[in-house]
C-alpha cells in the first residue's frame, strides 16, 4: 500500500507528501532518535512524537516510507519545508502511537 | 544516546578525527544544571563549516548523507531548557592556537534530562581508542572537585615503555576514577 492511500484511508493529515506513491510494509515506533537510527526498518511508517528537524534527517538516513506524528504534534514550518525538499513524507494523526499502530496493523 | 556520557564520547571522537592530541573534558555540576565542555587542539573548522555542523543534513563523513552527533547533543541539551554552543578556530599558516570547543548546558531538573551515565567507561573507551591523546578530565560539583584524570601525568609516571591502552592500565584508570567518586559518595 502507498503512503498516499494510507493517508486517505485513515484520514491522516499529509503535512508533507512529496512521495505519496511510496510503498510501506511495516511500522516502527520510537522517539529516541539515536535508537531509531539503528533500528527502524526501511519502508516503515515511523510513528513518533518528535517533530524536529532531526526527525526528518533520521527518516532520510533510515529510508523509512513516512514519518507519522502522533498525538497531534505539529512541526514548525521549516521542518515541513525541509521534508518536502528531501522527499520525506510526513503524516499527522491525533491518536496515540498505540492507537495509530493498531489501525495501521489492520491495513497490513 | 540515552546518556550524556555517550554524547561526550561522540563529541570527543570528533576531536580525535580532527587530529587533536589534547582533549579536555570538563563537567561542571550545580544542583540544577550540568555543563559539559569538550575542547581540543584539533584542526578546527572554518566559519562556513561551523555554521553547518548543527544541521543534521551535513557531515564530514562521505559514507552517510547526514551527520547526527552534534545535532542530537544539541537537541538533548535544548530539550531540557539548556543550551548548546560550538566555537572553533581553524588551523592556518599564521595561527598558533587552533581547535574546537563544544559547550552544552543540561538543566538536570527537567524531567526529560538524560542521566550522565557511565562517564568512566566513556573515558576508558576514548583512551583505549586513541592512546596518543592527552586527555584531561575534571568533574566539579558545586565548585569543588569530584574527580579528575590527567593522562599526561599518568604517562609520565608509567614511562615510555608502557602504553596507556593496555588492559592493566585501563583497568587501573577505571578504578582510580571510580574510587574518587566513591570517596565523595557520588553514584555514577
Amino acid at each position: 500500500m502507498t503512503v498516499g492511500k494510507l493517508s486517505q484511508i485513515l484520514s491522516l493529515e499529509p503535512l508533507a507528501m512529496p512521495n505519496g506513491g511510496r510503498e510501506w510494509n511495516t511500522v516502527y515506533i520510537g522517539d529516541l532518535l539515536s535508537r531509531v537510527m539503528g533500528h527502524a526498518a526501511e519502508n516503515s511508517v515511523w510513528i513518533t512524537i518528535q517533530p524536529g528537524i532531526n526527525t526528518v534527517a533520521v527518516a532520510s538516513l533510515t529510508n523509512v516510507s513516512a514519518i507519522l506524528l502522533a498525538e497531534g504534534v505539529l512541526p514548525q514550518d521549516p521542518v515541513i519545508e525541509k521534508a518536502r525538499e528531501k522527499g520525506i513524507n510526513i503524516l499527522r494523526g491525533n491518536d496515540t502511537a498505540y492507537e495509530l499502530a493498531v489501525r495501521l496493523s489492520e491495513l497490513l | 544516546m540515552q546518556e550524556i556520557s555517550l554524547h561526550i564520547l561522540d563529541i570527543a571522537e570528533n576531536s580525535v578525527r580532527a587530529g587533536a592530541d589534547r582533549i579536555r573534558i570538563l563537567l561542571d555540576e550545580t544542583p540544577s544544571a550540568l555543563q559539559v565542555i569538550v575542547s581540543d587542539n584539533g584542526c578546527g573548522m572554518c566559519s562556513d563549516f561551523l555554521r553547518s555542523v548543527t544541521d543534521p543534513f551535513c557531515t564530514s563523513r562521505v559514507s552517510r548523507k547526514v551527520g547526527m552527533g552534534i545535532p542530537l547533543m544539541k537537541s538533548a541539551a535544548e530539550r531540557t531548557g539548556g543550551s548548546f554552543t560550538i566555537a572553533s578556530r581553524p588551523a592556518s599558516g599564521s595561527a598558533t592556537a587552533h581547535g574546537t570547543e563544544v559547550k552544552a548546558m543540561f538543566l538536570t531538573t527537567h524531567i526529560d534530562c538524560a542521566p550522565l551515565g557511565d562517564i568512566v567507561a566513556t573515558l576508558t573507551t576514548l583512551i583505549q581508542g586513541s592512546p596518543h591523546v592527552d586527555y584531561r578530565f575534571r568533574h566539579l560539583q558545586n565548585g569543588s572537585l569530584l574527580a579528575e584524570l590527567d593522562l599526561c601525568r599518568i604517562r609520565q609516571t608509567l614511562g615510555e615503555e608502557i602504553p596507556v591502552n593496555t588492559t592493566e592500565v585501563l583497568h587501573w584508570i577505571s578504578e582510580f576514577l571510580r574510587e574518587q567518586y566513591e570517596t565523595k559518595n557520588y553514584h555514577l
